[in-house]
This record gives C-alpha cells, structure tokens and sequence, in this order.
C-alpha cells in the first residue's frame, strides 16, 4: 500500500571480515550501499576493478560455453520452463561446489578451444569443395599442372573464356603472335571457358605469352601434381575434416553433463564480480573498513542484529536526513502487487508521493476487462494464468508471478464484463445455437446488463461516468497528499475549486434537454440551472485569481490564472479519451462475430462443423492476442496519462539493494 | 435500383481499405526496425513485438466499421435494401469518412513513433512502459474517428 520506509545503516568492522562481512550482506540483499563520507587521510577506496575484472572474464566464459552446450546438445525442456525460476541452493551445498569453479571454468576454456577447432574445419570443407569444381575440367590432363616449360618449349597450362578448337585456339595465338609452331591439346571446352595445353619454342615465349594474354588467358586453379592426384588428395582432405569435426563435436558433447557446473559457476563469479564492486566502495583504514547503506525499515535490526552476532563490529542503524533521497521500494498486498511493475514502468514515487499502485489497481483491472469485455477470453485468461501460477507456485520468480498474477486479475474482470455485455467468444453462442442446433433468431447468451453494440450511446455514456470517476479519484489523491503536507490552502486552490467547477459544469449540462437526451439520460430539473450557473462563475473566477499565485506581479498573475482555467480543455480531451473503452470493447466482439459467422458459412453439416473449429479456433486466439494487447497497452494509457497526470510526477530512484544477482540459483542464509 | 447501396458499400469498403493500408504500412516501418534491434538483443523481442503491433489497431478499426456498416444496410445476413435512397447512401459514406481519412494517416504516424519507441527500448530496455506511451498517444485520434463515425452509422440507421 505504499512505499517502504527506509532507514540508513552504517557498519564499522575489522577489515579482515571485509569479505564474510559482504558475503552475509549480499545474501541477504537487504542493504543497497550508498557511501557518502569521502576519502580522508585514515579512510581511503582500494580499486579492485582489475579482480572485478577477471571474474567477469570468467563468467563471460562460462556463459558462452553454455550457449556453445545450447547449440551443440540442446536441453530437453517443456515450453514453460521459462517460467519455473531460479533452483534454490542452501549455502552448504554451493559452499561445496565452490570449489569446483576454476576447474569448471577449464572445462569451459576447453568447450570454447574444441568449438573454434569444429568452426575452422567446417568453414575449410567449402573451400575444398570449390577447389575440387574448379579441377573437374582438368581431369583429362595427365601432367603436373605448373609444368613451366621444358629444354626447349615453353608449356602454357590454362583456361581461356569461351568456347575454343584447336584449329580456332591456332589460328587466334597465331593472328596475334606471328608465332607458328605452336603444339597444343583442348583438355576441355564448354561454352564459357576452355581448358588448354599449348607448347611453344623457347625464342617464341614472349610473344605467344602477349597473344594469350589478350585473349584473356589465366593460370590453372592447382599446381604442382597432375589434377587427377590433386582429386585425390582433395577428397582425402574431405573426408579427414568431415571425420575430425565429428569428433570434435562428440567431445563438445561429452561436456553436456557439466551444464549445472558451468551454470553454478557462471552465478559465483558474477556474485564475486558484485562482491568485488562492492569492496572497491568500501572506505578502508589499515585494520578498520566503513560501510553505509539504505535498508527497509522492517528488517534494519535483524541484520544489524545479525551482523553483531556474527562479526566484530559496531553497527548503527539511523533515519535518512533531510537532504537524503532514498531510494525506493514498493510494498503492496496481494491484489495490487502485480501493479507494481505498471508503477515502475511509469516512473517510482518521489520524496513525499504517495505510492499509487493501490489506486491504480481500484480501478486497473476494471478497464482492462471493459475493454476486452468477453467472457470467453477472460475465463481463457484467468484459467490460463491460474493453473500456471498453481503448477509453478514454489519456483516462479517474484516478477514473472507478478505479470501472471495481473492477467489473473484482469481475466476474472474480463469475464465479469463480458457477462455483463453479453459477449462470450463474440455471438458464439447464438452462431452455434444457429446453425447448427436449429435454434431461433432470440436464441444466445443475453447480456446481464446491455450490448454496447445495440446502444452504443448508453455505452459512451457510462465511459465518460467511469472517466469521472477515474480522474476525480486521481484528483482525490492530490487533495490527500496537500492535506497531509499541511497545505490546505493549495488543497482549496488547486483541488476543491475544480471539483466545483467540473461538478457544476456537469450539472449544467445535464439539465440542457438535448444533451441529456444524446446522453440517454434523464435531463435535470431547469431550476437548477441558476445555482450552477453561479457555481461555475465563482469557481472558474477563483481559478483565475489562483492559478498562477507563483508569481507576485497580477497582471502575470491574472494570465497564468485564465491559462489554469483553459485546463478545462484539458479535462474534456480526456473525458474523451475513455471512449476507447466503447472502441476496443466493440472491436472485441465485432470481430469475434466476423470469425464466427466466417466459420457458420459451411452450415449444419460434417465439413460445416469442422470448418467452424477451425476458423473459431484460429479467429479467436488471434483475437484475444490482438485485443488483449490492445486492452493492455491502453488501460496503461489511462493509468499513465489520465490518472497519474491529476496527482502523480514519480522520480523516485529504485531500491537496488546488493545481493546475489544470478541467473540460475539462489543462495538461501536465515539471518 | 438506385445507386444509394451502392455508396454505402463504398463506404464500408473504403473504410476496412484505407484502414488496412496504412495499419499495413505502419507495422510494416516498425517491424523493420523492430527485426533490426532483435538481431543484436534477441532478449527484446516480445517487447518490440508489442511496439510493433501498435499501429496495426487502425485496421482493426476500418474493420470494425466495415462491419457495422454492412450489417446496418442488410448485406451481412440478408434483408439489404435495393431501393436504398440516394441520400441515405450518400449518408452512410459520409458516416465513414473518419475512418476512411483519419485511420490511414493516423497508422502510418504511430507506426514512425513505434520505431522511434523501439529505439528508445533497444538503448534502455527498462524504458519500455513509457516507450508504449507515445504510440499510443497518435492512437487517440483514430479512436476519436472511429468514435464519430460508429455513432453516424447507428444515427442515420436511426433515421
């Protein structure tokens, strides 16, 4: 219901505890080190960053041999278990693997060696391959291909482009070279390039090499064996690479068993990159270390208590000063709780705010379920979170628990309004009833209350009640906070006189006929028409005088009020605004009625039936993936802007207390 | 048979087109560079899928009305009227004109906010519930549309 109070705590111990000290306070996670004595003459930081460091490395280590282990010898798991959490371990048990890490981290350094050698012998396979295409046309050439001449000729081994005979490959060498004797053979040609061998004598090489050369002559792609030999050692080379990476992987493989070692290393050395960080905060003397801290409140004395049971040291526990921000942490019961996380998304409550989780959540749950309003979805949504939150009670982590926890909630109000509307997977109940039971037209799930589709007026009209109701609540929450600070002036100013005039003004016109008629309600009585009318004046011109009572010039000051007053606009775009709860909720349904009368078309018959399961089974999960993203990401709209801009600025810095940040195991310590 | 149905159809379909075109085009942007940040940050996926996803509302809209539109003049489960006035026709397609103009416009707008959004997430992915906030801001404006144009469908079936 609040933010927590926090206490500030400050521990003087023994250097040579420094480490047990910080061990103790990590696994408790309570106390989020914050040092704001400065260095002196006795007292000075020791930087550890170069441990930090190396503890990194090896937790860097660690995790890509696990993502090696993942690709390699991937892990049977079910699809859900994302959502078991961390494995708890006791602190004898990790103590004994402790042990175990630099040995683990080898292994690790092994898994990443034998990787490299696989991806190297992998990548050298295509390369063999591309040599072998390239020697296929030579295959009939019985000669070491780098064969440069001989006593007397010099020896022309190469590919041409195109396609070339003999009698052409002579007559083009000799067109350009003047040269005539000249001896040769066509290995082979297909029409983009022809493989040749071409001898010529000695006193000739220079001319008949500047013939080939314009001809686009380029050397073999092999040397020094025949192609045939070369073949063979390619394939050889082939099958030894193809045989060793085999192997290598078998060996990564060999070291799937040690995944949970290499894990519970991965969460020590970062606990001990943390521990480190921690150490070069601390203000150390020769024999003496000064830690200070936030700690909540309701446990500040079990861990100085248990500090002092367990270590030399004097530990005071304190209230934070005046100028002191402390940081935040919410504290909520069951139902608002999941909200938490909405909160924090928008912004923790700064020094003097309330927490405005508990209010939010009055009234979250209630607009997610008028905007998905079916009751089909919300029972599909409450079970669904339901029996995952039953099944995964004991290992869920706290933020994965929260998020389910609010879809549980948003799920029974989506029920709720969608019994209420008349909407359960759309017209479901009258498709079916329909076409293939022989029902009537009056046949389906009547709504308890009525259906936004058929009065969509009366639907409005009961967002823009909920809108009130919202805002002037939000509104509420300001007057609270201003009446607790002692401010009951500012409360009259900025609180009391617009309740006056949004309420007079609201009165006003409803005794207009024709706005309470659009509105479908009943018009007031004319005679209220004066008092209201009065209301309005005093209120709005108590706004003009007040509004800008910042500043002492009154002309300025008469500006800024009727700029206050022009907030009004503001109050009717966001009264406005709510009627995307008549939107998003219409488009639910609406849609689930286009899918289901989409399925009926095949009528009562066998294919008739299948076909409406299927497109009512695909139609309506991609509805309620839609819609609910849509009812989500909108009812935080309303949460964010509508609401929280009546009384809410946030900037509270979040509680991240020191503790054992790890990703598979957490470490379990009584105090 | 006069050319009132026709107009009105041509409302209902102007309607779920224009609205689809430019929801296609407005989740088309940000998923481009929703799949950019996912190649560095695969972590960020479900997050971005949403940021993705918010510009494609407007098509649901255009479909809304398309709907209600065609069960208002009888052309979903039978009992259109052939004779429909002109003017009646006239009226339903100028009950669409919202949608028809603001939704498009409005998709492709909050599909550039997403991408920026985006950015926003795959720099600080702890930004994410204010990063949602300003798609969801140039989305008003195709509720208020849609708000206008379901009331002139149900008022001029009033009629």
């Amino acid at each position: 219901m609040s933010v927590v109070p926090m206490k500030r705590i400050t521990v003087a111990a023994m250097k040579r505890d420094r480490k047990a000290v910080l061990e103790y306070l990590q696994v408790l996670g309570a106390v989020q080190i914050s040092i704001r004595k400065k260095e002196d003459d006795v007292f000075t930081k020791t930087d550890m960053s170069k441990s930090q460091q190396l503890f990194l490395r090896n937790r860097d280590k660690a995790e890509d041999a696990l993502a090696v282990l993942k690709r390699f010898a991937p892990e049977k798991k079910g699809i859900l278990s994302s959502l078991e959490g961390r494995r708890e371990l006791s602190v004898e048990e990790a103590r004994e693997k402790i042990g175990t890490c630099s040995d683990t981290i080898h292994r690790c350094e092994e898994i990443l060696r034998t990787e490299k050698e696989y991806a190297d012998l992998v990548s050298g396979i295509p390369k063999m391959e591309d040599q072998k295409k390239a020697l296929e046309p030579w295959m009939k050439f019985d000669l070491p291909m780098d064969l440069g001449e001989t006593r007397a000729c010099t020896v022309f081994t190469g590919t041409l482009q195109g396609e070339y005979t003999l009698e052409t490959l002579y007559t083009q060498v000799k067109t350009l070279s003047n040269v005539e004797t000249l001896e040769g053979e066509i290995i082979s040609s297909d029409a983009t390039q022809t493989c040749i061998f071409l001898v010529c004598e000695k006193k000739d090489q220079a001319a008949v090499k500047e013939a080939l050369r314009r001809m686009n002559f380029a050397s073999p792609p092999v040397a020094n064996t025949n192609p045939a030999e070369r073949m063979r050692e390619l394939d050889e080379e082939i099958a030894a690479a193809s045989g060793q990476s085999e192997e290598k992987l078998e060996k990564i493989r060999s070291y799937a068993g040690d995944r949970e070692d290499i894990r519970f290393a991965s969460d020590y050395y970062t606990m001990r990159a943390e521990k480190y960080g921690a150490l070069s905060q601390l203000l150390q003397s020769r024999r003496v270390f000064f830690l200070e801290g936030f700690i909540p409140e309701a446990c500040a004395q079990d861990v100085a208590q248990g500090l002092q049971n367990r270590f030399e040291c004097a530990v005071e526990v304190r209230n934070p000063g005046k100028k002191e921000k402390p940081p935040v942490l919410l504290k909520n019961n069951g139902f608002s709780a999941p909200l938490e996380g909405v909160t924090e998304s928008y912004s923790l409550p700064g020094k003097k705010e309330i927490d405005p989780t508990f209010l939010s959540s009055l009234f979250y749950y209630i607009l997610f379920g008028i905007m998905l309003s079916d009751a089909g979805y919300g029972i599909l949504l409450f079970l669904g979170t339901g029996i995952l939150l039953l099944r995964f009670r004991n290992r869920m982590e706290p933020g994965m628990k929260k998020t389910m926890r609010m879809f549980f909630f948003c799920g029974i109000a989506t029920t709720f309004w969608g019994f209420m509307f008349g909407s359960f997977f759309g017209d479901a109940v009258a498709v079916i009833g329909k076409t293939f039971l022989g029902k009537g037209e009056d046949f389906g799930l009547k709504p308890l209350w009525f259906a936004p589709l058929d009065e969509p007026m009366r639907m409005l009209t009961f967002c823009f009640i909920i809108a009130l109701i919202h805002m002037f609540v939000g509104l509420g929450a300001k007057a609270y906070m201003q009446i607790r600070d002692k401010k009951y002036l500012d409360m009259v100013y900025d609180v009391l006189l617009w309740y006056v005039l949004l309420i007079s003004c609201i009165v006003f016109l409803l005794t207009v006929p024709t706005m309470a008629e659009m509105l479908s309600v009943n018009p007031l009585s004319t005679s209220l028409k004066t008092p209201m009318m009065v209301l309005m004046i005093i209120s709005a011109v108590g706004i003009i005088l007040t509004g800008g009572r910042e500043s002492k010039n009154w002309v300025k000051r008469i500006l800024k009020g009727l700029y206050a007053l022009y907030g009004i606009s503001g109050w009717l775009s966001d009264v406005l605004s709510y009627s995307r709860l008549l939107a998003l909720g219409l488009a639910t349904g609406v849609i689930a009625q286009v899918f289901n009368s989409m399925g009926s078309m095949g009528g009562k018959s066998i294919p008739g039936v299948l076909m409406f399961i299927a497109v009512f089974l695909v139609g309506n999960v991609l509805n309620l993936a839609i819609n609910a993203l849509g009812a989500y990401v909108h009812t935080n709209r309303l949460t964010y802007v509508e609401f929280f801009g009546k009384f809410y600025d946030g900037g509270g810095k979040k509680f991240c207390p020191f503790a054992a940040n790890t990703k598979y195991y957490k470490f379990k310590e009584e105090m | 048979m006069s050319f009132g149905l026709f107009f009105a159809l041509t409302g209902a379909a102007l309607a779920a087109a224009t609205s689809g075109l430019g929801s296609a085009r407005g989740v088309g942007i940000a998923g481009q560079a929703a799949a950019g940040s996912c190649t560095d940050n695969p972590d960020l996926f479900s997050k971005v899928l949403i940021l993705q996803l918010l510009p494609g509302t407007q098509g649901i809209y255009g479909l809304l009305i398309a709907f209600i539109c065609l069960s208002q003049i009888g052309l979903l489960g039978g009992g259109a009227d052939p004779n429909m006035s002109l003017t009646t026709g006239l009226m339903y397609l100028a009950a669409c004109l919202p949608v028809i103009i603001v939704e498009p416009i409005s998709a492709i707008n909050q599909g550039r906010t997403s991408v920026a959004s985006i950015a926003m997430v795959t720099k600080k992915q702890e930004t994410f519930g204010k990063s949602m906030i300003f798609p969801a801001m140039v989305e008003t404006y195709a509720i208020l549309a849609l708000l206008i144009s379901i009331l002139a469908i149900f008022g001029v079936s009033g009629m």
